[in-house]
This record gives C-alpha cells, sequence and structure tokens, in this order.
C-alpha cells in the first residue's frame, strides 16, 4: 500500500509536518503572551513602536474605514487604528492565538477603547470575512508564522476592498554584511538569554531568531505579494533591513 | 516622500537618519509634547474639534520632510507623510513662514506672497492656526498641584520677571555688542561705510565696463 507523502514546513530550523506548525507556533505564543510587550521593547530598544509608526503612516487610514489588524497580538496598531478610524470606523484585530488576544482586549479595555473594536480568533490563510470587506490590511510581525504564506495573502487579497490596501511589516534581511553579522550575533546569543531572563523562556526567543532567518527577504515576499494578486507592490527598509514594510494594492 | 522613492533610497548607502528613523522618532516626540499641551489647556480640544478626524498634510520645503496631523479621539496624531493623497488640506512652506503663522492673520497675506501654498479646505488651516496661537496654559494653576497655590504663583511670577530681565539683558548685550564691533574696535564696518563701497564699487565696474567697450572697439579698428 503506497503512504501519501506527509507535506513538510519549517518551524524555525527544524522541519515539521505542516498540520502540526499551527499549534507549535501557538504554544509559543501562549508561552510569551503575558511578557510580550516588556520583550518587545527590550529586544528591540523601543524601536518597535516606530517601526509602526511607519506602518500606520503608509496605511492612509482615515475616517469611516474598516480596517483588520491580523496578527494584531496585543493590539499596539489596533489602538492608533480605532482613534483614527472614529465612531463611523471598525478595527477588527484577529489572532489565531487566544492568549495574545486575551492580552490584547485586555489592554485596549484599560485603555478606554472599546466602542469600534471587534476581537476576532482567526486562521490567517481562511480568513471568515466576505469578499471586499476592509479597506486596509496590516500583519506586523506575524506572517512569518503563517504556515501557508501564499494562501493567506490570497486570502488577504479576497477581503480587501478595490482600492484598499495591505501592509506587511516583517522582519527582513539586513542590507549590509557588517549589519548582518553583528543582527545574527544579537539574536542568537542576546535574545535567547534575555528571553530566558525576563520571560523564563529561552526556547521561544531561539525560535524568534530562526524564523527570521526561514522568512523569504525583501524581493522574494514582493514576488509572493505581486503572485496573490496585488498591484504596486512596494517595499519600504526600516532600520538597515531588519525590517522591511511592504505594501500592495488591489484594484 | 514616497515608499517608491523610500525603496531607491533605502537601496542605497545606510543611511543614519531612516537608520535610526529619526524623522518618526522626533514626530514621536513632538505628538507627545502636542498632548501634553491638549492637557494642559482645555480649550485646546474645544478649538481643535472643529476639525476632528480632518487630515492636514505639512510640508516642511527646508527639511524635506512631510507630516499628516489628525485630531481624533481628542489627541493629536502626527506621522510622517508618504504623500498629499487623502489629505483634506494640505500646506507646503519654509520653517520660517510656518512658524509665521501663528499669527493667523498672516495667513492669506503668506499665500499671496507666494511663500505658502496651500491646497484643499482653507478653514482646516485656520483652525489649527487658530488654537496654537491661542495656547494658553495656566502655570501657577498646573504647578500648584505640586507645590501649593502660593508658592506656584511666587514661584511663576519670579520665573515671568526673570525670563523679562533675559531679554532685556539679551537686547543690551547685543547692543553692546555691536556698537563695541563697530566703533570701539572697529572690527565690522558700518553700515554706511558699507553703503559707501558697494556704491564706489558698482561705480567702479562702470568704469571697467566702459574701458571694455573701448577696447573692443579698438581691437576691431584693428582687425578691420
Amino acid at each position: 500500500m503506497n503512504e501519501t507523502p506527509e507535506k513538510t514546513t519549517h518551524f524555525g530550523y527544524k522541519t515539521v509536518a505542516e498540520d502540526d506548525k499551527a499549534s507549535m507556533v501557538a504554544d509559543v505564543f501562549h508561552s510569551v503572551a503575558a511578557k510580550y510587550d516588556v520583550m518587545n521593547d527590550l529586544m528591540s530598544f523601543g524601536v518597535h513602536r516606530l517601526w509602526k509608526r511607519q506602518t500606520i503612516a503608509s496605511s492612509g487610514v482615515r475616517k469611516g474605514h474598516h480596517v483588520l489588524d491580523l496578527a494584531g497580538g496585543t493590539g499596539d496598531l489596533t489602538a492608533k487604528f480605532s482613534q483614527l478610524v472614529g465612531e463611523t470606523g471598525q478595527v477588527v484585530l484577529g489572532d489565531i492565538n487566544s492568549s495574545m488576544l486575551k492580552v490584547g482586549r485586555e489592554k485596549l479595555h484599560n485603555l478606554g477603547l472599546v466602542g469600534n473594536i471587534d476581537y476576532v480568533q482567526m486562521n490567517a490563510e481562511m480568513l471568515p470575512f466576505p469578499d471586499n470587506s476592509f479597506d486596509v490590511i496590516t500583519i506586523a510581525f506575524g506572517l512569518r508564522n503563517v504556515t501557508d504564506k501564499d494562501k493567506a495573502l490570497r486570502s488577504m487579497y479576497r477581503i480587501l476592498k478595490p482600492g484598499g490596501r495591505l501592509l506587511v511589516l516583517e522582519f527582513s534581511k539586513p542590507e549590509h554584511e557588517v549589519l548582518s553579522k553583528a543582527y545574527d550575533f544579537y539574536s542568537f546569543n542576546l535574545l535567547p538569554t534575555m528571553g530566558k531572563l525576563v520571560a523564563n523562556d529561552s526556547e521561544s526567543y531561539k525560535y524568534l531568531a530562526e524564523s527570521i532567518r526561514m522568512h523569504p527577504d525583501q524581493d522574494t515576499l514582493k514576488a509572493m505579494m505581486d503572485d496573490a494578486g496585488f498591484e504596486q507592490t512596494t517595499y519600504q527598509n526600516l532600520t538597515g533591513g531588519i525590517v522591511a514594510l511592504h505594501r500592495g494594492f488591489k484594484y | 516622500m514616497t515608499l517608491e522613492q523610500a525603496t531607491e533610497k533605502n537601496n542605497g548607502a545606510l543611511n543614519t537618519s531612516t537608520f535610526f528613523m529619526l524623522p518618526n522618532f522626533v514626530l514621536s516626540l513632538i505628538e507627545r509634547i502636542l498632548n501634553q499641551a491638549l492637557k494642559l489647556d482645555p480649550q485646546l480640544s474645544q478649538k481643535l474639534s472643529a476639525v476632528e478626524q480632518q487630515r492636514l498634510v505639512v510640508e516642511v520645503r527646508n527639511w524635506q520632510q512631510t507630516i499628516q496631523l489628525v485630531f481624533a479621539d481628542k489627541k493629536l496624531h502626527l506621522y510622517t507623510a508618504q504623500s498629499s493623497d487623502n489629505a483634506d488640506c494640505m500646506i507646503s512652506a519654509d520653517i520660517d513662514t510656518l512658524i509665521a503663522l501663528k499669527n493667523p492673520a498672516m495667513l492669506t497675506q503668506l499665500i499671496r506672497q507666494d511663500k505658502l501654498d496651500l491646497q484643499g479646505d482653507l478653514n482646516i488651516a485656520q483652525t489649527y492656526s487658530n488654537a496654537f496661537s491661542g495656547l494658553d496654559i495656566d502655570w501657577p494653576e498646573q504647578l500648584s498641584k505640586y507645590i501649593g497655590d502660593a508658592p506656584a504663583q511666587q514661584l511663576y511670577l519670579y520665573l515671568k520677571a526673570l525670563g523679562q530681565q533675559s531679554n532685556k539683558t539679551k537686547a543690551q548685550i547685543s547692543s553692546i555688542f555691536t556698537s563695541l564691533c563697530q566703533d570701539e574696535l572697529a572690527i565690522t564696518i558700518h553700515p554706511l561705510e558699507l553703503e559707501q563701497f558697494k556704491q564706489q564699487n558698482r561705480e567702479l565696474k562702470g568704469q571697467v565696463a566702459a574701458i571694455e567697450q573701448r577696447i573692443n572697439t579698438l581691437l576691431n579698428t584693428v582687425t578691420r
């Protein structure tokens, strides 16, 4: 009897069964959810706030818009979008991980942001919304954790309104060799140690460093967005390419 | 700057400003200061409520920066702007001209002088200009929360007097320094001397031009 070969994907540097990746990623984020914001500030020296500011600046979000903050985690982008779209707009904070959503919801409630935000647990590959639903979709530091990125990009394209845009903020490939070496040293030596000391979890931060290296570089991701149907796709390197902001439109 | 231009620029040499994201950092600081001002002067929020959710884009020509301002949810939001698209009002001017806008009456005058370009709803620019020119923070009231009413009032009056005295001293020093350089030490020339020099220079230039003309005429005669 012939057995169907199991489809595999990467989980950091490990090769795992495709069906297992989502739950393994979920375990990572269940583990780090409580300390997520503290670790973000610590690991990026606060620069993640500036990367997110640039994402909002590029989003063109305005009053009345419908925004999906995918893999929105603890809601940094949602908080700003909620203020910018006003009462007539709507922001959906989506995440596959219930722990992250819980932390995000609590944080936004404490900030007094309640009127125009919905919280939905969802898988980026199968977004539970009708076609042409959103003016803007953002996915910040989430796409690299998705098992089938092409499927997720197609799904985002489907629910975007004509004229809408997708913004992908994600770790990428540093532009310069020296920076790349320094960044490697930081990621593989200091980062897991910081994770161990602050969040008592070095494995999750080892996965973070590895998953960044396995994520497509700037031009590959741009090509993937083009293949998914996006037009006028461009990217902007932030902090020397450590992070890249990709933008694509649906017409 | 458009995202395409930014992409090209980024593909070149590592730029310190973009590497450390300085424009975003500076804007986040300014945003924080302005929102603090909003808390300290409740009137400011009321004045800006007329332009709630409206997008003002400001291009600072000599800094080559474009900024978008939105007043939403009782807060000011400042971001770098990719373009003037989606702007309800767009202003383009040098920083000196923008500072002059703290006097709202200057707005139309600056447009007429071609120092300021304005597209879109003029009312939005006027509202922002009026709101910030009328910024009135009750400093003694704010200080009194920390040190009590009487010391706060005394400290405020003392600092105010100090400020006035400092301005007066600054003007005096400037005047003394100018007269010292011009009259006593003769380091710099008097404006009248400069004017005289320029006049003589102009006369000399005219004479040289006349001689040049005569030489050319003579040369033409010889070559024939």
